[in-house]
């Protein structure tokens, strides 16, 4: 299994709502003899099924220069772009915007998993039959913790950074109470907008803070998506995860 | 981990103290000291928190400690055992107004001694960082909210901010323990705001913030990047 190092971030497209990159290669000043433009950077946007959904091509002309790029819509409304370029070592964000205001967050340099033939077919076989039970193999766990208001939430959108099938399985609850779980199927290099009151209760008053415990069968990662009293068809904010 | 965040009434903030939480429960904090003070550095409280607790509400934290009104900086001095985390996770928090129209944010809380190893051991300057916007135009208002840590000595902080080629700078003194929000000019001679640089002589408390023009909701609440390290 190889993983090369990828940078990625997760974009989100909804009526009214744009999503766009800022990059930028600010810290090619700090680095001696590699400080001058122009950097080329190639942008390939994967939509909610992993497949290939848009490819962009921008040029940063020395570093200090910044270009917003806005990311079309694909199928899903969500999905991750990888973005690479030589010497590019700046952390680059991810906008939503409504047309008067953006949030923002930044991306992560880590990796995608690629699996050769045999495995990715022993993957698929012990997946499946883990699945007739409800199960995943767990083989990376994460630990993430979610908040439910009345008017506002955290959903979380799910990707999938590998080449096989990633079933991921979710345990909600507090402390070891817990109070509801689903079986996820992402494909390859496919994404997941999981919204959490499909597993949690909404609080009659105040905010209450959940703990999600989440087990897949290959490398993946997480971004929490604020939402407001208009949920996701409201104003939205993409948010990093440790 | 020495780190900080700021909290300002009316807003939900919940503060994850320990993040990482295997099925065994042992990822706990040994101590954790909690400390508000207000913007020109008097210590407001000293609350007592349980480090074996997940999350802190810090609008009830502050509520139940201090009359401050304005914002208050909040200040954790997390203790974690080494043979159980050999590295210091960030703590994150979740922030809302409730029944305002924005999005909640979440964001790791800034620190400033300790944290990742390639911190704890920076042999260089840490203390030069960068955050760069959208060229809009937006309405949003942005500014840096800056703290010291500092135990004795005041600090000076230069704040440059980019308009198209053009630069401008500010200074703050902060002394020990002060905290102060600093107004970012969203345009120069009609061009946008694209980038603020913070330095300063040691590891400061800094975010940028953005907030709504019409309601002052807070749409940003982010660490800032250091690129020298």
């Amino acid at each position: 299994m190889k993983r090369p190092p990828t940078y990625y971030l997760p974009w989100i497209t909804r009526p009214g709502l744009e999503c766009a990159l800022l990059l930028s290669n600010v810290e090619a000043r700090f680095k001696p003899g590699f400080s001058v433009g122009p950097f080329s950077v190639s942008i390939v946007q994967y939509d909610a099924r992993g497949a290939v959904a848009h490819r962009y091509q921008v040029t940063l002309q020395d570093g200090t220069d910044a270009v917003d790029l806005p990311l079309r819509p694909a199928v899903g409304g969500c999905g991750f772009a990888t973005v690479s370029g030589e010497r590019l070592r700046s952390d680059l964000y991810v906008t939503l915007s409504d047309g008067h205001d953006y949030t923002v967050t930044h991306g992560r340099g880590e990796f995608i998993e690629g699996y050769p033939g045999v495995s990715r077919l022993l993957l698929s076989v012990a997946g499946m039959l883990a699945a007739l039970g409800g199960y995943t193999l767990p083989i990376f766990r994460r630990n993430q913790y979610v908040y439910l208001g009345r008017d506002s939430r955290s959903h979380v959108l799910l990707l999938n950074l590998s080449n096989v099938t990633n079933r991921i399985r979710i345990l909600a609850g507090r402390g070891r109470h817990r109070i509801g779980s689903t079986l996820l199927r992402l494909p390859p290099m496919g994404s997941h907008l999981l919204d959490v009151t499909s597993l949690l209760p909404e609080p009659a008053d105040g905010t209450a803070v959940w703990r999600l415990e989440l087990q897949g069968n290959a490398w993946f990662n997480l971004y929490l998506v604020g939402a407001g009293f208009q949920d996701l068809a409201g104003p939205l904010s993409l948010m990093h995860v440790k | 981990m020495l780190s900080a965040t700021f909290y300002e009434r009316g807003y939900d903030h919940q503060v994850e103290i320990i993040h990482q939480h295997d099925a065994e429960a042992r990822r706990r904090l040994e101590s954790l000291q909690v400390s508000l003070y207000d913007r020109d550095g008097a210590l407001l409280a000293t609350p007592r928190v349980d480090p074996a607790g997940d999350i802190v509400d810090l609008g009830a934290l502050v509520r139940d400690s201090t009359d401050a009104r304005e914002r208050v900086m909040v200040v954790f001095d997390a203790r974690y055992d080494e043979a159980i985390f050999p590295y210091r996770p960030h703590h994150y928090a979740y922030l809302h107004r409730p029944r305002s129209p924005a999005p909640p944010l979440y964001y790791a809380i800034n620190a400033v001694l300790g944290g990742v190893p390639d911190r704890v051991g920076a042999t260089h300057i840490n203390n030069f960082e960068t955050y760069v916007f959208r060229r809009g135009p937006f309405d949003a208002r942005y500014s840096v909210v800056l703290g010291c840590l500092a135990r004795f000595v005041p600090v000076q902080v230069q704040i440059f901010t980019y308009y198209g080629a053009k630069r401008i700078a500010q200074e703050v003194t902060l002394p020990p323990k002060c905290h102060r929000e600093v107004d970012l000019a969203p345009e120069h001679e009609s061009e946008r705001l694209i980038r603020v640089e913070i330095k300063a002589l040691f590891r400061i408390v800094s975010y940028v913030v953005g907030r709504r023009a019409d309601t002052g909701d807070l749409m940003l609440f982010d660490h800032l990047f250091t690129y020298v390290k």
